[in-house]
């Protein structure tokens, strides 16, 4: 009913992703900047510098590392099974993407187009996950973190044997370029892999890559989104919040364990072959129980359980190391700048030369301290420990408590 | 649907209620008439679906054998089936009788046994338990319709018993058996059939059953409900409005401002699930007419305080600021009619966007452009409070016996206080010698059902209406309600002391929920005070006070210390005749099944005194 949110005449309207006028409103608006972002130059009051290529490059970092959190939190933060092995799961969609999706060479290679092997990245993981899934999923806990953690480490040792697919430990292989082909024709029907002209703009690869990333994370959310509504979406959270009471309600608390660990893996897949081939070239050792470690902590960050969460998870975990990186810099340039207190204190702070006393050093070599990536390190060590204790929901808890401040209007409940 | 009279029989003598319903389902089928919550989901029913379900329940009702003039008796909670039920009756000629679902058994026993009802709807195994108990005293009572089917198996092999459901079923083998019947019955619909039996709340002696009849109806629904110039805008009630029903619709009050308002001007009728729930289906349906008795609207004003107290520190400040800008608000309003002045405008224009939107939204008063209160007195603070938050909130006057039709505060010319001007063109008067309010116009009700002794006292040698309140002018236009005659007390000095004044000035506090003065032929006044549990609780619980039930709170000094601050601060803007020297608490919470109040929940001042003689003889015996 318009302006009466809370007079529900159906179910429909009771459980829908998008309640209210406002929301949507909000949603669209989102979506249309972000969207814009390409053409951020010549939109007046538009922050120019997201239609950079490198910041292009970082947005397309957050959109796929999204969809990965999207599958890591349904098995993990919906469906309470806390798994190590989601790197397992992203390695082996990067390489089944490769095999079906990079032309046959020395390496395995069918040279297919690209909505077979983007899909099948997704349904053979699944179909892997589903099949070891029934040894794990008789674990709760701690076990099955164990026990997915043993995935990961038969993965690596996989990836650097069968090197007729992966390449090797040192060489790596080059992975599909993001090319929509009917099927093996010369010239791709649209081509995300060079520059070009779109709709009378100049657009650049990189600005390609970022509008395809963001629609797929697009599909990915609706349909991690509309997931949780549904009945199985309701008998993981049964499954998390309880999984005796929930087996006494009826749910089926095996096949719904499997089905996220399938569904989990599948997103998994997807996003470990997106990530290979925007990255372009990869190594086995990519995939490593440090990636699955840093997927737990965005979802921990952003807050376990909410697709919103996972999503402003990944973006603060990807753009964090690079807004330390600018910090540093700029901190060096008040150095080089001259005198007053910010100069000392940022001379304090950082290390520009080998004699020279500081926290972190910029430069390789440089005096004793932390370099910029084992700040990083170190910042998101003291952010898990700093979530986990003071907002175990995370950066959607945040979010929350804001939004409930205002809802609450003007009563506190 | 059914084929439409001719237009040589439409030439019609009455429009029933029921003609009023069928014309809406002619007009707009396809328009939701009803909402009810069913799981949670408010599920609708259109105007067409409605008129079909009440024509199905009057040839059910044919069925059953119900003949003109006969009675049926509602025992329920308000839901779709009782206005359909009520509507089917009046379709066939029949009278309702509509019961407090909170009756006792042998309240149940004499309203049937009194009114002879032939059919009963008993809502559930509640109400089903309450009737077996002295169905045997009713040798009337033919049929008993349920229309929850749990808990009835113990009921499975009486015959009397028939679920709703198979009446309607019972009603559609009937129509296609004798197609049309219901209309014809409805054609032959007479201006003096009686269509309801009202039972009077009864605070002295036992209830009497008030007539109604179809002309009566008729003059509310053109004089009352069309009259646009008491609302806002002189817009009426029409399709786009919203109301909640959650009084009892055996109250002519809320028959009136639901059933009747809805099916004379096509508003959308919404079911709170219970009286218990009625805050969260406010938000809900965010109606924008509302009615209600006092005591709701002190609930509503007392969460606001309470809930603004658990805020955080900001939110707090803010609330404080905000409640004592409404209070301007509403006093400027309320000294000028009720309209904006200036001032207030402005004020309000800050209070709005601040709080007073939000805070609408919450206690579920945004869409409300018109709500009343009436049934019973209310504090003036509690008026003014909600004319500053912007809900326009009128006080109105009327009775049962004259279809609540009485006096009413038009929008732009209130008065705080006062229960407004008598409606124009109707016959209103004040007795000069006892000060009691009479009316004569065609809405007064016909006599009480078989009690033509009391009928004749109700009414004056000249044929005027006595309402048995005491009324008094002010400024020669407005209308203020002293107190009921009967209640007025005679100290043994001789004075006369309007309680209900004093009681309600009590009540103004949130602490106080229940206060009764007494001093008849005594040397003094003293008053039985009853706690609001709640926030009494919430007070002590904030002080650090233990306690365990209403009775030790009640007990606790600290507790006696603070109504006694309410007693002295009521007592400074009384005379000293008029001050309450002594009080005890109450130990119990009334209740109408104890026979403490009645099903409105007004007190029943003899049985009072009698239940609480020991208290009573306490404090005029006592010292302290």
């Amino acid at each position: 009913m318009r302006s009466r949110p809370h007079l529900h005449t159906s179910y429909s309207a009771d459980q829908a992703l998008m309640p209210t006028a406002t929301k949507k409103v909000a949603l669209a608006t989102f979506l249309i900047l972000a969207a814009l972002a390409p053409i951020a130059s010549s939109i007046p009051f538009y922050p120019d510098f997201l239609g950079n290529n490198d910041w292009m490059k970082l947005l397309s970092h957050v959109a796929i590392f999204g969809i990965g959190a999207l599958g890591i939190n349904l098995l993990t933060g919906v469906a309470g099974q806390v798994s190590l092995g989601h790197a397992f799961f992203m390695g082996l969609g990067a390489y089944v993407g490769v095999v079906f999706g990079a032309p046959s060479g020395d390496l395995w290679g069918w040279g297919l187009p690209m909505w077979i092997w983007l899909p099948m990245a997704g349904i053979i993981p699944a179909a892997i996950g589903l099949l070891v899934g029934p040894a794990a999923v008789r674990v709760r806990g701690l076990y099955l973190a164990f026990a997915t953690l043993g995935l990961v480490f038969i993965g690596e040792w996989a990836w650097r044997n069968l090197k007729f697919i992966t390449g090797g430990s040192f060489a790596g292989r080059r992975f599909p370029e993001f090319q929509l082909r009917m099927w093996k024709e010369e010239e791709p029907l649209v081509d995300f892999a060079s520059d070009g002209v779109w709709l009378g703009f100049e657009i650049s690869e990189e600005a390609k890559v970022y509008l395809l990333m963001l629609g797929l994370l697009v599909v990915a959310t609706v349909l991690a989104k509309n997931l949780q509504r549904t009945r199985a979406g309701r008998a993981f959270q049964a499954i998390r919040d309880r999984d005796i009471a929930a087996e006494i309600m009826g749910v089926n608390e095996f096949k719904y364990k499997l089905m996220a660990f399938g569904i989990s893996s599948a997103y998994a897949g997807v996003a470990g072959a997106l990530f290979a081939s925007f990255v372009g070239r990869q190594i086995p050792e990519t995939w490593d129980l440090f990636l699955s470690v840093e997927f737990i902590a965005i979802i921990l960050i952003g807050g376990a359980g909410t697709v919103s969460g996972a999503l402003m998870g990944s973006a603060f975990v990807i753009l964090l190391p690079r807004l330390v990186q600018d910090f540093t810099e700029w901190l060096s340039n008040v150095i080089a700048d001259g005198e007053g207190l910010l100069a000392s204190v940022a001379d304090a702070v950082i290390s520009v030369s080998p004699d020279d006393f500081g926290v972190v050093n910029i430069l390789p070599g440089a005096g004793p301290g932390l370099s910029v990536f084992q700040l990083n390190q170190v910042l998101f060590g003291l952010l898990v420990i700093l979530f986990m204790i003071f907002e175990p929901l995370g950066l959607y808890g945040i979010w929350l408590r804001i939004r409930n401040y205002w809802k609450g209007w003007p009563f506190t409940y | 649907m059914e084929s439409s009279e001719s237009p040589a029989a439409a030439a019609v003598r009455t429009r029933t209620i029921a003609r009023l319903i069928r014309e809406r389902a002619m007009s707009s089928p396809n328009q939701v008439a009803l909402r009810h919550k069913d799981l949670g989901i408010w599920r609708e029913t259109t105007w067409s679906r409605y008129w079909e379900q009440v024509l199905l329940a009057a040839h059910g009702l044919l069925s059953l054998g119900v003949d003109t003039g006969d009675r049926v008796s509602i025992h329920s909670e308000d839901r779709p089936e009782w206005v359909i039920l009520d509507v089917a009756t009046v379709a066939v000629r029949g009278i309702t009788v509509g019961l407090y679902p909170t009756n006792p058994a042998a309240e149940v026993r004499y309203l049937l046994s009194d009114s002879g009802s032939r059919v009963h709807l008993a809502e559930d195994q509640e109400q089903a338990d309450k009737l077996m108990e002295v169905i045997d005293a009713l040798p009337d009572l033919e049929r008993v319709i349920h229309v929850e089917p749990r808990g009835f198996r113990t009921y499975r092999n009486d015959p009397r018993f028939v679920f709703w459901d198979e009446f309607l079923e019972m009603g559609r083998s009937h129509r296609a058996e004798n197609p049309g019947a219901v209309e014809e019955r409805m054609r032959e619909a007479d201006p003096d059939d009686v269509m309801t039996l009202v039972y009077t709340s009864g605070t002295t002696g036992p209830p009497k059953g008030a007539m109604l009849d179809n002309a009566n109806a008729e003059y509310c629904f053109d004089e009352l409900i069309n009259a646009d110039s008491r609302m806002p805008d002189n817009i009426g009630p029409n399709p786009s409005d919203e109301i909640l029903t959650y009084l009892p619709l055996c109250h002519v009050a809320e028959r009136i401002f639901s059933t009747w308002t809805s099916a004379v001007t096509g508003t959308t009728l919404n079911f709170a699930e219970s009286i218990e729930t009625v805050q969260e289906n406010l938000r809900e349906v965010q109606p924008t007419l509302f009615f209600a008795v006092p005591r709701i609207w002190e609930k509503l004003h007392a969460s606001v305080i309470l809930k603004s107290r658990d805020a955080t520190r900001f939110k707090r400040l803010l609330m404080s600021l905000c409640s004592a800008l409404a209070r301007v608000i509403g006093r400027q309003r309320a000294n000028n009619g009720g309209r904006h002045t200036l001032r207030s405008g402005i004020l309000f224009m800050i209070g709005y966007p601040l709080v007073f939107r939000a805070l609408r939204e919450r206690i579920g008063l945004r869409r409300c452009r018109w709500a009343a209160t009436g049934a019973a007195p209310i504090a003036p603070e509690v008026i003014e409070f909600f004319h500053g938050l912007g809900v326009n909130l009128y006080e109105l006057y009327g009775m049962t016996e004259n279809a609540g039709f009485a006096t009413n505060n038009f929008y732009g010319r209130m008065k705080l206080g006062t229960v407004g001007e008598p409606y124009p063109g109707i016959g209103f008067r004040i007795d000069p010698e006892t000060g009691e309010i009479q009316t004569r116009h065609p809405g007064v009700f016909r006599g009480y059902w078989n009690k033509p002794e009391e009928t004749a006292e109700a009414f004056t040698p000249d044929g005027w209406l006595r309402t048995g309140d005491v009324g008094e002018w002010v400024d020669g236009t407005h209308v203020k309600i002293v107190d009921r005659i009967k209640h007025i007390i005679i100290t043994s000095g001789g004075k006369n002391v309007s309680p209900s004044e004093i009681e309600n000035s009590l009540k103004t506090s949130p602490f106080v929920k229940e206060a009764m003065v007494i001093g008849d032929r005594r040397n003094y006044l003293t008053a039985l005070v009853g706690i609001e549990f709640d926030t009494v609780g919430d007070w002590a619980t904030r002080r650090n006070i233990p306690y365990t039930t209403y009775r030790d709170l009640g007990e606790k000094p600290e507790v006696l210390e603070l109504i006694q601050g309410v007693i002295t601060r009521t007592n400074s803007r009384f005379s000293r005749v008029e001050n309450i020297r002594k009080f005890r608490m109450l130990p119990k919470e009334l209740d109408h099944e104890d026979g403490e109040l009645t099903a409105t929940q007004k007190l029943k001042r003899e049985s009072m005194e009698e239940m609480f003689e020991e208290l009573i003889i306490d404090m005029y015996s006592s010292r302290s």
